[in-house]
């Protein structure tokens, strides 16, 4: 018997990079964030070989869902080869020996900055999305200690007032991204700064959805079949982006949302931000076997 | 030591007052800050649809005493009723503090001296208005422009201007704003804290004359509190006078003021001649 | 038509890596020791801003990342987070620390002397541009005093404390594993004192000097007075499984401690410690300790405004983070600006604007 014989071979990092109770505080707030939908719950975030703000919150959250077995999607602004995308992706392949996907379909995690994916996720899945601000109420109380008691007491007057006023001096809501909404009927969240158009499809979904903030330390979740309602007035509908008639000149599918690139004799043309749904219609257009699932929108509506 | 109010006599009481149950009922009401003594057993009863002014000069516990009516401070001893359609009579000090912030945007309507305390200055007017109504649930726009529109209008406030930011009002108008935000849920409180002082005496008037129409058309149950006399005498059916935390001397403010009891009161009366 | 740049992605990252490295040309063993021997100011501060204490990690960090502080300092930071946490060190006196040097604004004179040690405090900032034309600056030697300053000074806060004039000192016996670990826990606040010194221990240099510098010239309320500021060497005692504790090394810290005015019949202090020796930063961040109790919420010397915004690896994260593709969140602003500007231009045929004008009250 030999000090060689009873340890393990020193090895740099541990299985998925981060350590076990890095690990272990992350399943434990995960599991609180599903228990209460929508709940912003502070985590250490440990620090990863990435700078912050750069998605360290998904890959924290992505990591210690990972095993062998996975299969992992990685996008940006809805893209798999976008930079960043890419380098995530290969390092979380790197530290758990996942399998990568660029298909949504074959995914059993989805990583996600700023973009849901068109095709229907199903309960198998997960989407993890990188959230850089994880406070609805941010720009109505910047003070993140007054902002956890104005959700603890459910005081939520002042960011309706915010949209109200928008109305009042616009004649619409206008909110981009990051739709503040409603989740289970009790806390507001953001659902980070996914367009307008994405919003929808937390609602009722049959996947779960990690929402994380490394930078700033927060995480929360909507679980699967949870309702998640865009803070609207009743006389004033919810309205997402006019990308309904856009046709993207690559593949020349229509009615999902679209990437604009401003042409230089003026004017633009666009280009389906779902970069692998458009591959995946090239492909067959071109007479390959690829199978494209059901979309949560159908001809520019959303009718899931 | 406050008067029993069964010693007055009871012709000098209006009838209907005496058979109609009280709408605020304060007891025993203590409260020290370090050594300081705020307010030193004091009762008070409004009942509905009466105007009770409550004078003192600062340091009277006057405010101290309108802000615990607002439940934005409890007292070291002491209890708090409103009789409200639809609650349970119970001590308004043990409520939590959802409750507490319910029932006051629901019931209790407030117009601060400051109107930076009572208002979001980089709002529309319309927009404070509108903030009561969504703290109580109201999700429809037009709704809420309605009602906005039609609780500024009640305050006089011009129309023209109720998208405007406080920010960019004069003082009285500033006051017409929180009066409408005050208003708004139709409370079945509303409190006033020195709400005319600081505006031109002109400006005052006017303020004034508002208040007292919104209280005859609609029988608002007011507590108004200055150091002015001439607001009180102006606003106030019954009176309570008020120095150094406790209550000197109460009654019908004609009668107070016509003939006062208490040597201070006495002197607040003549001082003002 | 086959979708091109499919692979362009990756492809582009590789060689933009490749790019910055070939800049730095090879980095061997070599080039770390000599940074370590020639900056260790430099590498203090980067032992410090990644709460780490490696010279020979840190100055491989500055190694590769050609020097670039917030990059250094982030590798750092993730080497750490992977490292097995072997044990919680005994709690450091100052009556122990082995003090190179140690002054006081305070007094003229302390119990333990004032001493100056290794500093450039005094000397005249010249550049010495004679090295660049060929003489080497050879440094002269130090002439050794009559009597060797003491290697360890008492606490000037304890003979305060002696005389009333600083609150007496609470112990709080807290088990080694209880004590709250800010790399461990979510930061919340109202901050736990561990928290907040822990916090500033591993600030940024100049985000604490900018916040520290604001409070000092009437941002915050209190104006500080240098109490005792110490460059110093510790001790790291851990205790063996059967009892026994030993020394693990040494190493520099560095601590000011300042204070300003009464208050409650009492001197108050203000307090922070960092690994290696960052004057500046312990300086700044004491003062800005000194200040939390009175700052009012929301101002930048409130404790929630400083500690967040002084830590380095996130704020310098974020910052470059707007360099990310954000076209989906700016295709979502263009929709609704240009909707709303769509249905101002048909609201102005419809119905003219009402003018405001300033009514009678």
């Amino acid at each position: 018997m030999s000090l060689a014989t009873l340890t393990r071979p020193w090895a740099a990092t541990s299985y998925g990079f981060l350590d076990a109770s890095a690990k272990r505080e992350l399943r434990r707030k995960m599991l609180k964030a599903i228990a209460v939908p929508g709940c912003q719950m502070p985590y250490a975030s440990r620090e990863v070989p990435m700078a912050r703000g750069w998605g360290t919150g998904g890959l924290q959250v992505t990591l210690t869902l990972v095993n062998p077995r996975s299969t992992i999607k990685v996008i940006d602004q809805g893209a798999d080869d976008g930079v960043n995308a890419a380098s995530i992706r290969r390092f979380i392949s790197r530290v758990s020996g996942a399998t990568e996907t660029w298909d949504t379909l074959a995914a059993s995690i989805v990583q996600s900055r700023h973009r849901i994916p068109e095709e229907t996720l199903r309960e198998d899945q997960v989407l993890v999305l990188q959230v850089p601000n994880p406070e609805p109420l941010r720009g109505v109380e910047p003070n993140m200690s007054i902002a956890r008691q104005m959700h603890a007491d459910a005081d939520y007057g002042r960011l309706w007032l915010t949209l109200y006023e928008q109305i009042v001096r616009k004649g619409r809501i206008m909110q981009g991204a990051a739709y503040p909404s409603l989740v289970n009927g009790r806390h507001v969240m953001t659902p980070s700064p996914i367009p307008r158009w994405d919003v929808p499809k937390l609602n009722m979904a049959k996947h779960l959805t990690f929402l994380s903030a490394g930078r700033e330390k927060r995480l929360h979740a909507v679980p699967p079949y949870t309702r998640v309602e865009p803070l609207v007035f009743s006389d004033r509908p919810y309205r997402v982006e006019d990308h309904a008639e856009l046709v993207c000149r690559r593949s020349g599918i229509a009615g999902y949302f679209m990437n604009e690139i401003p042409q230089d004799q003026g004017g633009s043309v666009f280009e389906v931000s779902d970069s692998n749904l458009g591959i995946k219609a090239i492909r067959q257009a071109g007479g390959e076997s690829v199978e494209i699932g059901a979309t949560w929108y159908e001809d520019g509506e959303y009718s899931a | 030591m406050s008067m029993d109010m069964t010693m007055v006599p009871a012709a000098l009481l209006p009838p209907q007052l005496m058979q109609t149950p009280a709408l605020l009922t304060m007891t025993g009401l203590t409260r020290h800050y370090g050594e300081v003594r705020a307010l030193l057993d004091v009762d008070v009863t409004v009942y509905p649809g009466e105007v009770l002014g409550i004078v003192g000069e600062s340091g009277s516990g006057k405010s101290t005493l309108l802000r615990m009516m607002n439940l934005e401070d409890t007292p070291d001893r002491g209890e708090y009723r409103l009789r409200l359609p639809g609650r349970e009579d119970g001590n308004l000090f043990a409520l939590g503090r959802y409750e507490r912030r319910m029932l006051c945007a629901h019931h209790i309507g407030i117009v601060y001296q400051n109107p930076h305390l009572g208002l979001l200055m980089r709002h529309s007017s319309s927009g404070n208005v509108a903030e009561r109504l969504l703290i109580a649930g109201e999700r429809s726009f037009e709704v809420l422009r309605s009602k906005a529109r039609d609780a500024l209008d009640a305050s006089e406030f011009p129309l023209s201007r109720m998208d405007a930011r406080p920010a960019e009002l004069s003082g009285g108008m500033q006051q017409r704003v929180q009066l409408a935000k005050a208003i708004a849920l139709e409370p079945a409180l509303l409190l006033l804290d020195e709400p005319t002082t600081g505006l031109d005496v002109s400006v005052q008037a006017l303020v004034l004359d508002t208040l007292k129409r919104l209280q005859r058309d609609r029988n608002i149950t007011m507590v108004l509190v200055s150091h002015d006399l001439g607001v009180i005498r102006t606003m106030a059916d019954r009176v309570l006078v008020m120095r150094h935390g406790a209550v000197v001397e109460q009654g019908l403010a004609d009668q107070v003021f016509q003939d006062p009891q208490h040597p201070y009161t006495q002197q607040l009366v003549h001082a003002k001649v | 038509m086959a979708y091109v740049a499919t692979r362009g992605g990756e492809k582009a990252i590789e060689q933009a890596e490749r790019l910055f490295r070939q800049d730095l040309g090879t980095i061997d063993a070599d080039r770390v020791e000599a940074i370590r021997q020639s900056m260790p100011y430099l590498v203090d501060r980067v032992m410090g801003e990644a709460s780490l204490y490696d010279e020979e990690m840190a100055a491989l960090a500055l190694a590769q990342t050609g020097g670039e502080l917030s990059e250094a300092v982030l590798v750092l930071r993730a080497w750490r987070t992977t490292q097995p946490r072997l044990t919680v060190a005994a709690p450091l006196l100052q009556r122990d620390l082995l003090t190179q040097r140690r002054i006081s604004a305070a007094f003229k004179d302390i119990p333990g002397g004032q001493i100056l040690g290794p500093t450039l405090d005094y000397s005249h900032r010249v550049l010495a541009t004679d090295v660049l034309e060929g003489t080497p600056f050879v440094p002269p030697a130090v002439d050794p005093a009559e009597t060797a300053a003491p290697m360890r000074q008492p606490s000037l806060a304890d003979w305060q404390r002696e005389q009333g004039l600083v609150g007496p000192a609470q112990d709080s016996l807290v088990e080694p594993d209880d004590i709250p670990d800010l790399t461990r826990e979510p930061l919340l606040f109202p901050a736990s004192r561990a928290h907040r010194l822990q916090s500033l221990a591993r600030a940024e240099t100049g985000g604490v000097l900018a916040l520290g510098y604001a409070a000092m010239r009437g941002y915050g309320n209190a104006h500080p007075t240098v109490n005792e500021l110490r460059l110093a060497q510790a001790e790291v005692t851990v205790r063996h499984p059967s009892g026994t504790p030993f020394s693990a090394g040494r190493v520099r810290v560095c601590q000011a401690e300042v204070t300003s005015k009464e208050k409650g019949g009492y001197l108050e202090l203000g307090f922070a410690a960092s690994f290696g020796w960052n004057e500046v930063k312990v300086i700044a961040a004491a003062t800005l300790d000194l200040n939390s109790a009175e700052a009012p919420v929301g101002s930048p010397v409130h404790e929630e405004f400083y500690l967040y915004h002084s830590e380095s690896v996130e704020a310098s994260g974020f910052c470059i983070h707007f360099k990310l593709p954000h076209y989906v969140t700016f295709q979502s602003v263009l929709d609704a600006m240009r909707d709303a500007k769509a249905m101002a231009a048909k609201g102005d045929q419809d119905v003219s604007q009402e003018r405001q004008t300033e009514p009678a009250e």
